[in-house]
């Protein structure tokens, strides 16, 4: 049935109005850890509470353009607080809650970090947040601690932010950048808009029209603090006028059958999700145990955020082919946070194409044959340059760029990073890849040092400096860690350490001490711990580890591994 | 099946570590492999099994299979 399509908005504030007004009967809603509705909201439920959002937050003096942390999990407090800050003129920046064993340290420690690099106005977290910071004499951070419980007894004020215009700066959006430093994406409004109602005529191309008028809702346990999370799903939702039900990432990660479910509840679904997400339901979901899972409806399964892995669609093709799952629905896709989400899409809908993996491939992540990802959005150019920024023939492994309206406006307060990034309009991903005659993207690698393990973006200097405390490392004994990728397991973390340590007995316990801190600090466990004598590890003359290198020395085993 | 036998067969059967190899010291990341998705898996599944409520604050401190042992199987 055709719906009359609003005109687009100019700004995700117009959106959430627009969404009240024209998609009164759609929503969003909240389920708990057992996939149950814990509360749903109309669209124009949501647009009041987020009014009231942004009173509150109007009478706490937050001014436009200052930055609000909100570290809270999926849940309407996270929303309303998110999308308050937005309505009241400020930059709302969703960061992560910590793991949920162990671990406490390195989260508070990552968020004092942003507190000061921000210069945050706020940080909303839970109310053990708030005490801590006060307890652990961090006066910066308890300065602007503010626990949910608070900000919810705060009494909504009048709002005084001027209009907001589509070149504003929306949000932040934090993500690992090239070197695996925090960074901060500004969107703008405009990008924000552009980049979901591209991403829905892209995903509808293989129907001949936008997706919004084929499909009713997206099933999503992604976190909001994600690009893929927040703008794939939420804003797609919202701008598409689609019902969305959320699942908190623990309740997928403990039981994925949950997501599954709910694809077959809602109409014709469609979802995003990283590789990861694939290949734990195939892990976890046992031909046996498939009661009640239908899939049918479900037409379209983006898969992009981290390398796609081959073996593991087809592993899911084939797990899910009786459950009413087509292998077609399979849509590769390709984004970052800097391009505000999606740059290109898989647009033919005839499920996942593969090529061999050409000469030249980086052998770390242990590909045999790369996934198509497809062509651009709408008004968005791809190219392939070499080191020197020259652009590359078809076929020649290169450094993916691109250009168009979804790219983002730059790094928070940080001209060098977004000097290297954008370079004469054109966004330097960090990612490799080639073109192939059709114009179509396939990825063979990163030149990025972030490590990707089990759907979580892990930055080397997290590992390295826990190795460092460890064996009172660091100025001239140094570490290096990356990640390297066996099969449809995916990326694995390996960690390489100086030492002057000549008793084996004492490495072992110095190993073991390494290890425990970073499962307990990280929820990590280390595929590999390499001992090699100081100064062994390649640096820059300015002492930078070069991590890249360190691998390639790691895979071709010349690295001399002290036993 | 008491509450200690049940516990460690589930952390067993997640880790690939014979139940009766496990000992209190064993760190659940380090030793056993147990990372985050598994982790939660881990959580629920000792929550069906034992019939319990496990909450973040109790998760956030388990460390080891000790750890485990003492909040869900005294």
């Amino acid at each position: 049935m055709a719906r009359a399509f609003p005109d687009p908005p100019a700004t995700l504030v117009a959106a959430l109005a627009r969404a009240a007004r024209f998609f009164p009967e759609r929503g969003i809603a909240m389920l708990d850890s057992r996939g149950r509705t814990l509360e749903r909201r109309s669209y124009p439920e949501i647009l009041a509470a987020a009014e009231h959002g942004a009173g509150r937050w109007a009478t706490l003096g937050v001014r436009p353009g200052e930055r609000i942390l909100v570290c809270l999990p999926t849940s309407w407090a996270m929303l309303d607080a998110w999308l308050g800050a937005m309505l009241a003129g400020a930059l709302p920046v969703a960061v992560a809650p910590g793991a949920s064993m162990g671990g406490g340290e390195a989260q508070r420690r990552k968020i004092e970090q942003l507190v000061a690099s921000l210069d945050a106005r706020f940080v909303v977290a839970g109310a053990r947040f708030a005490r801590d910071a006060t307890a652990r004499d961090t006066p910066r951070t308890a300065a602007v601690a503010l626990a949910m419980e608070a900000l919810d007894r705060t009494r909504a004020g009048r709002v005084q932010a001027p209009a907001a215009r589509g070149d504003d700066v929306a949000f932040l959006q934090l993500t690992s950048g090239s070197t695996g430093t925090a960074r901060a994406v500004m969107i703008r409004h405009r990008a924000a808009i552009h980049n979901a109602l591209a991403s829905d005529q892209a995903i509808g191309a293989p129907y001949g029209v936008a997706i919004h008028q084929r499909a009713e809702a997206m099933v999503s346990w992604l976190p909001l603090n994600h690009d893929m999370g927040l703008v794939g799903c939420l804003f797609l939702s919202i701008i598409c006028g689609l019902d969305l039900w959320l699942l908190p990432p623990a309740a997928f990660l403990a039981r994925p059958r949950l997501w599954l479910e709910h694809l077959g509840r809602h109409g014709t679904t469609f979802a995003p999700a990283p590789n990861f997400g694939y290949q734990l339901c195939v892990e976890r979901l046992a031909e046996t145990a498939l009661d009640g899972i239908d899939l049918s409806a479900w037409h379209d399964a983006m898969t992009g955020a981290e390398m796609v892995r081959p073996e593991t669609v087809d592993a899911f093709c084939d797990r899910f082919a009786h459950r009413g799952f087509r292998p077609q629905a399979f849509r590769p896709c390709f984004g970052l946070a800097e391009g505000t989400l999606a740059v290109t899409f898989d647009q033919a809908g005839r499920g996942m194409r593969t090529r061999p993996l050409p000469a030249g491939a980086d052998p770390a992540l242990g590909l045999s044959e790369v996934v198509c990802l497809g062509t651009p959005i709408e008004a968005t150019e791809v190219r392939i340059v070499g080191p020197a920024g020259q652009p590359l023939p078809g076929g020649e492994i290169g450094e993916v760029r691109a250009r168009g309206p979804s790219i983002f406006a730059g790094y928070w307060n940080d001209p060098e990073a977004t000097a290297e990034s954008l370079v004469d309009d054109w966004l330097a991903t960090g990612d490799l890849g080639f073109l192939d005659t059709e114009g179509e993207l396939y990825l063979t690698g990163r030149n990025k040092d972030v490590l990707i393990v089990r759907g979580r973006n892990i930055m080397p200097h997290e590992l390295e400096w826990l190795a460092e405390s460890v064996t009172g490392g660091g100025g001239a004994m140094r570490s290096g860690a990356f990640s390297v990728a066996r099969g449809a397991q995916g990326e694995e973390a390996v960690l390489v350490v100086e030492t002057q340590e000549r008793d084996p007995a004492r490495r072992d316990a110095m190993a073991r001490a390494i290890r425990v801190g970073v499962g307990r600090q990280l929820s990590l466990p280390l595929a590999d711990l390499v001992f090699v004598r100081r100064g062994r590890i390649p640096k820059t003359t300015s002492g930078k580890v070069q991590r890249r290198q360190l691998r390639a020395m790691y895979l071709e085993r010349t690295l001399e591994r002290l036993v | 099946m008491d509450n200690k036998t049940k516990t460690l067969n589930i952390i067993s059967k997640l880790s690939g570590k014979p139940a009766d190899q496990l000992v209190p010291a064993d760190e659940l990341v380090a030793d056993l492999g147990i990372d985050s998705p598994k982790a939660l898996q881990l959580l629920v599944e000792l929550e069906d099994a034992l019939g319990i409520e496990i909450s973040d604050d109790d998760a956030a401190r388990m460390d080891t299979v000790g750890d485990i042992l003492a909040q869900v199987a005294a």
